[in-house]
């Protein structure tokens, strides 16, 4: 079993980049998107995320399955808040609904503006998780503990980090070494798992000696770096990050949608939700 | 307050080698046994049996061993999945809030905590119900963040994820406890 990030960006432009750029963007993103509730600007926001997301050069065969995944939890989540939330949501402007038609059995009433906010809600999801894509593909894995301690995350926390990459290969290995082991023994954790407590139930011989397994390992790790003095003075990075031109125009060019949408919302012009007129006529009638 | 209790309130924010290392395997322990999920149907969570290694890792190490697996260890299954580690952060944040909650269970389960093997595992099922229960309140954010409706979130998001959770915890912790104590003692810890 390898289960590790797939480093399937290596070598397109966005892999090229310092990968404190790629981190910084996601969080410049969202906060822009946050504060953004007009479609239409949204909507340009989705297409500027899939320029970038693009510039990954990330091999659309291999995360199909991953976009999948993608469309139907936002699908899901934005129609059972519709469904849920119908006409009381902050977002929603003031003022009476135009009502389209009443869900049955929840009674539900479905208007322009609830249809607005929920193809709203789809693209700003959609916008995130595009921009979020190349965070998981685009950067190597063993340059995340140097990148978050460079952004400023204490040096033995971003370690951590970067241990924590360290011991996916070994961990999954063990795990997979305890399933087989289980396998042998005639136990096979995942067969005739329907119910939620019998799935759980059936984890357990395979959890818990990987877990026991894991901690009792950890004391050579524990014991090595103790030996090499860790924690007791400041600690040097193999990989050098510098930002290059190109770093500085993407962060640049990121800080200045976050500004603008920020005055976007001061001035009140991209903060309130926007509904077609085509919908409140046909609510109309 | 005694002397033993303010050490033992200091200990628990100490940062060692040993901290360090224990909180790097309860995350990628987290990360890797998060593909042990099973849908729900209709909803968008999964029973999660894995999600038991973040209350345990808190009740066992510590609020910082528990919240740093619980918040990296949720970025790294998402990383994996290929969601990306930073897209749903405030996601990761309520993991790593229920494993600090557990983590600080010397401070409001005393009794259990310091109480015989069977104590100490009944302890921790109850400190991960509570840290549970209270750490996922964090997922309401998504109320202001991505302006889903309470009612929403509390239907679609935080039961069915609270529910999944509990049972993985109520199983698990109490098992990893009993299995943990004979080998720590092992290990003369």
């Amino acid at each position: 079993m390898n289960i590790a990030p797939r480093y399937l960006g290596r070598g397109s432009w966005l892999a090229r980049r310092d990968p404190r750029v790629l981190i910084l963007v996601v969080f410049f993103f969202i906060f822009t998107v946050l504060q953004i509730w007009d479609a239409r600007l949204v909507f340009g926001l989705l297409i500027i995320s899939v320029i970038y997301y693009r510039t990954a050069a990330i091999p659309w065969a291999q995360i199909r399955r991953n976009w999948t995944v993608v469309f139907l939890f936002i699908g899901m989540l934005v129609t059972v808040n519709m469904l849920v939330a119908g006409g009381n949501v902050e977002a929603m402007p003031e003022g009476e609904p135009d009502v389209l038609f009443y869900f049955p059995l929840l009674g539900t009433p479905i208007s322009a503006q609830s249809v607005s906010l929920a193809v709203t809600q789809f693209l700003r999801y959609l916008a995130m998780a595009t921009i979020g894509f190349p965070v998981a593909f685009a950067i190597a894995p063993s340059d995340f503990g140097v990148a978050f301690r460079r952004l400023g995350v204490p040096e033995k926390f971003a370690f951590g980090i970067d241990l924590t990459f360290r011991f996916l290969p070994s961990l999954s290995a063990d795990f997979q070494s305890t399933v087989d082991a289980q396998r042998i023994r005639g136990f096979d954790w995942s067969a005739g798992a329907t119910g939620f407590l019998t799935r759980v139930r059936r984890s357990t011989p395979v959890i818990v000696p990987t877990v026991v397994n894991a901690i009792a390992g950890a004391e050579d790790t524990i014991d090595a770096m103790d030996l090499r003095g860790f924690g007791t003075g400041r600690r040097t990075w193999l990989r050098l990050l510098v930002y290059d031109r190109e770093d500085w125009l993407v962060l640049g060019f990121f800080v200045a949608l976050l500004v603008a949408a920020t005055l976007g919302g001061f001035l009140g012009t991209s903060d309130e939700l926007w509904t077609p007129q085509f919908l409140i006529d046909i609510a109309q009638g | 307050m005694s002397a033993i209790s303010m050490d033992r309130r200091n200990n628990l924010w100490e940062v060692t080698s040993r901290t360090i290392v224990y909180a790097a395997i309860g995350a990628a322990l987290y990360g890797i046994l998060l593909v042990a999920q099973l849908p729900i149907p209709g909803s968008t969570v999964s029973v999660r049996p894995a999600f038991a290694i973040v209350p345990f890792f808190g009740y066992a190490f510590g609020p910082i061993v528990g919240f740093f697996t619980g918040f990296v260890g949720n970025a790294i299954g998402d990383q994996i999945s290929g969601w990306g580690a930073l897209t749903s952060w405030n996601w990761s944040i309520a993991n790593g809030l229920v494993g600090l909650i557990a983590g600080l269970a010397p401070l409001y389960l005393q009794r259990w905590v310091n109480g015989s093997t069977r104590d100490r595992a009944i302890g921790g099922a109850i400190a991960g119900v509570i840290a549970v229960l209270i750490g996922f309140l964090f997922v309401f954010t998504d109320n202001i963040l991505q302006g889903l409706d309470i009612a929403t979130i509390f239907s679609t998001l935080y039961v069915p994820v609270v529910v999944g959770d509990l049972i993985g915890t109520i199983i698990l912790v109490p098992i990893l406890v009993y299995a943990w104590e004979p080998v720590k003692a092992q290990l003369g810890r």
